[in-house]
């Protein structure tokens, strides 16, 4: 690894855990010094032990520190940053952080402002894809009011999903099976959207009832270029929430892969995307079509599952690409290898309805091995604080096949030791050994309707 | 400064800021002040009526900190007094937030504070600028200055000492 040196530039990176480590990481790869900015709840962290330099943004509140762009913006100048990698959750999809970052002169390591806020609209997003040809089911316009729901409802044929406009996670999605369920639920839906996002906008979709999250990774080059890393299966959720996803997906016939690949090039394509983005997509297995979900303009947690299978480190990339070392990509370089699988550990408590559980660490000792890799910025000792997301690593396991990637997450799992907190790792283990996960007959809704009753009942 | 003060003066910035106005242009008195979201706008052309002191920072150029000259350690942060151990009943006075520290309301203008010097409360110590945005940090106690731990135009962190202060028996 080339010493750091300023001549290659210097990372201020906006985030924290795992993906902070992970970002420090690559900039001492590429020679560049890293600054983390953190706050008061992180000071004695990792990622703060390995940075070059760390600086407080401000108290543990995210609002007041990984939260606030001002600041964040004012330290990467105050220190002389080049260039500024937003990671994952916080900042890393408001325009706002990359609109500053470009008036003061620091390379954003991600989208354009206006790419962020094309595909940040789900509306918008939606017209977008449509544009370019990509599929999608059934759908409406913004919705006025629960008489013009009803009315597309009819038209497009129960049952419905309303999603809000304005995000994602859940909140202002309602799933109506009849006229019934629409009218009881579809103020609620617009209380909760405007509540979660500040808008109220909603927008109605065909259900699809046994479906697959299916998303392809891509990288554009800003410039039209738009080279993809395959696609993930991230069917295993809990309330939307991604607990288990995997590389390639497998459930795809051949011809509908290459089809859905080159919808998520198309459409990112057509808008000149900078940077590393994922195209979501729902798989109807039934009919083995695919059609657009939403564009997360951003690095995702689960990015290593297609590093993974095609040996490239995404991270490195981004700042790559963001900073001019590279101009582009080319397919012809991106091959896969094997099948990966990504566990998403997490600092909950599933015996206790998945409550979060905050505390100290007292013993940390991931499984180590060929073919195994843990992100975490987790020691013995840690302090898992209460007020940030509960995730505290992801364990990748890289097989030649399916099974074998499986084989080797119940070997992983199985010495996975963490003393001090309840984590799920329980639950990944059920999961992990459950014929319907080793015989890949799962769904977005397996993990709650199926996986979540036999675990309890097993819990007695 | 004649009927307004710089706690009126926080006020209207403080609303200013939590508000979607972009621009806003106020005289009371011999007092005038402009403030605007856009880092770039100035006080539009006009008589002889000096802005005071906050509308000056606020248009004052941002100073940067130097890129570090080299090696590994270059990031780390640059010279500043050594905070030592605090004496008994003498009162730190930290940082309330990141940002850009300056000794002085405007470039060139005498410093708020030397040590030495005798403070009440009211007594304004600092400006912490973030992002063009400045907050007059004040003493809280009455006493004497005893140390300033950073140089002006210097990064200071969230909750990084700033000042001691020997308060008045």
């Amino acid at each position: 690894m080339p010493k750091p040196s300023p001549a290659a530039g210097r990372l201020f990176v906006a985030n924290r855990g795992e993906i902070a480590l992970r970002a420090i990481r690559a900039a001492h790869a590429l020679g560049m010094e890293a600054v983390l900015g953190v706050s008061v709840a992180d000071k004695g962290s990792l990622g703060a032990a390995e940075a070059d330099r760390t600086v407080v943004l401000g108290p543990a509140a995210a609002r007041d520190s990984y939260l606030n762009a001002g600041l964040i913006v004012h330290a990467a100048v105050a220190t002389g940053c080049t260039a500024l990698h937003p990671g994952y959750g916080f900042l890393s999809e408001r325009a706002e952080l990359a609109e500053l970052c470009a008036k003061e002169g620091v390379t954003f390591v991600g989208p354009s402002a206006d790419s962020i806020r094309r595909v940040g609209d789900k509306l918008s997003a939606r017209a977008m894809a449509k544009a370019a040809g990509v599929p999608m089911t059934s759908g409406s316009d913004a919705i006025d009011d629960v008489a013009h729901a009803l009315r597309i409802a009819e038209q497009i044929g129960y049952p419905v999903i309303t999603k809000a406009s304005a995000g994602g996670g859940g909140r202002g999605m309602v799933v109506a099976h009849s006229p019934a369920d629409l009218e009881r639920e579809f103020d609620q839906a617009v209380t909760t959207a405007r509540e979660a996002f500040g808008d109220g906008t909603l927008f109605i979709e065909r259900y699809v009832q046994i479906a697959r999250h299916i998303e392809v990774q891509v990288v554009g080059d800003g410039k039209g270029g738009v080279v993809h890393f395959g696609e993930r299966d991230c069917s295993i959720q809990r309330r939307y929430q991604k607990m288990i996803e995997e590389a390639p997906g497998a459930i795809l016939p051949e011809p509908v892969r290459r089809r859905l690949h080159q919808a998520a090039v198309t459409l990112l394509g057509s808008i000149g995307y900078k940077n590393a983005g994922t195209v979501e997509f729902l798989y109807d297995v039934e009919r083995e079509e695919f059609f657009f979900m939403e564009v997360n303009a951003r690095i995702q947690v689960e990015h290593p599952v297609s590093e993974a299978i095609t040996g490239t480190d995404l991270i490195q990339t981004q700042i790559k690409l963001a900073t001019g070392a590279i101009e582009g990509l080319n397919q012809a370089d991106v091959s896969t290898k094997g099948h990966a699988i990504e566990a998403r550990i997490i600092a909950e408590d599933p015996k206790r309805d998945f409550m979060p559980a905050p505390g100290r660490i007292t013993r940390w000792a991931p499984p180590v091995g060929p073919g195994i890799r843990v992100d975490s910025a987790m020691q013995d000792g840690t302090l898992v604080p209460p007020y940030y997301d509960s995730m505290i690593a992801k364990l990748i396991v890289h097989g030649e096949t399916r099974d074998a990637a499986v084989d080797l997450l119940i070997k992983a799992l199985d010495s996975f030791v963490v003393e001090g907190i309840a984590t799920n790792i329980p639950l990944l283990k059920f999961i992990a050994a459950h014929e319907d996960f080793r015989g890949n007959r799962i769904n977005t809704r397996w993990l709650e309707t199926v996986l979540l009753p036999a675990f309890r009942a097993q819990l007695g | 400064m004649s009927s307004i003060s710089t706690q009126d003066i926080e006020a209207i910035v403080d609303q200013f800021q939590r508000g979607d106005w972009r621009e806003m242009h106020l005289r009371i008195g011999d007092v005038e002040l402009f403030l605007s979201k856009d880092g770039n706008a100035r006080l539009p052309e006009r008589g002889a009526s000096a802005p005071i002191a906050p509308a000056a920072a606020i248009a004052a150029p941002v100073a940067v900190a130097p890129v570090a000259s080299s090696g590994h350690g270059a990031a780390a942060p640059a010279s500043a007094a050594p905070v030592g151990a605090v004496p008994p009943g003498w009162v730190q006075i930290r940082a309330p937030s990141l940002g850009t520290f300056y000794r002085a309301p405007k470039p060139g203008a005498p410093k708020f504070v030397e040590v030495g010097a005798a403070v009440t409360p009211e007594s304004d110590l600092c400006l912490i600028e973030v992002m063009k945005l400045f907050t007059t940090l004040r003493s809280g106690v009455s006493g004497t200055v005893r140390e300033v731990y950073v140089q002006d135009g210097e990064l200071v962190e969230f909750d990084q000492p700033l000042f001691l202060i020997q308060p008045n028996a």
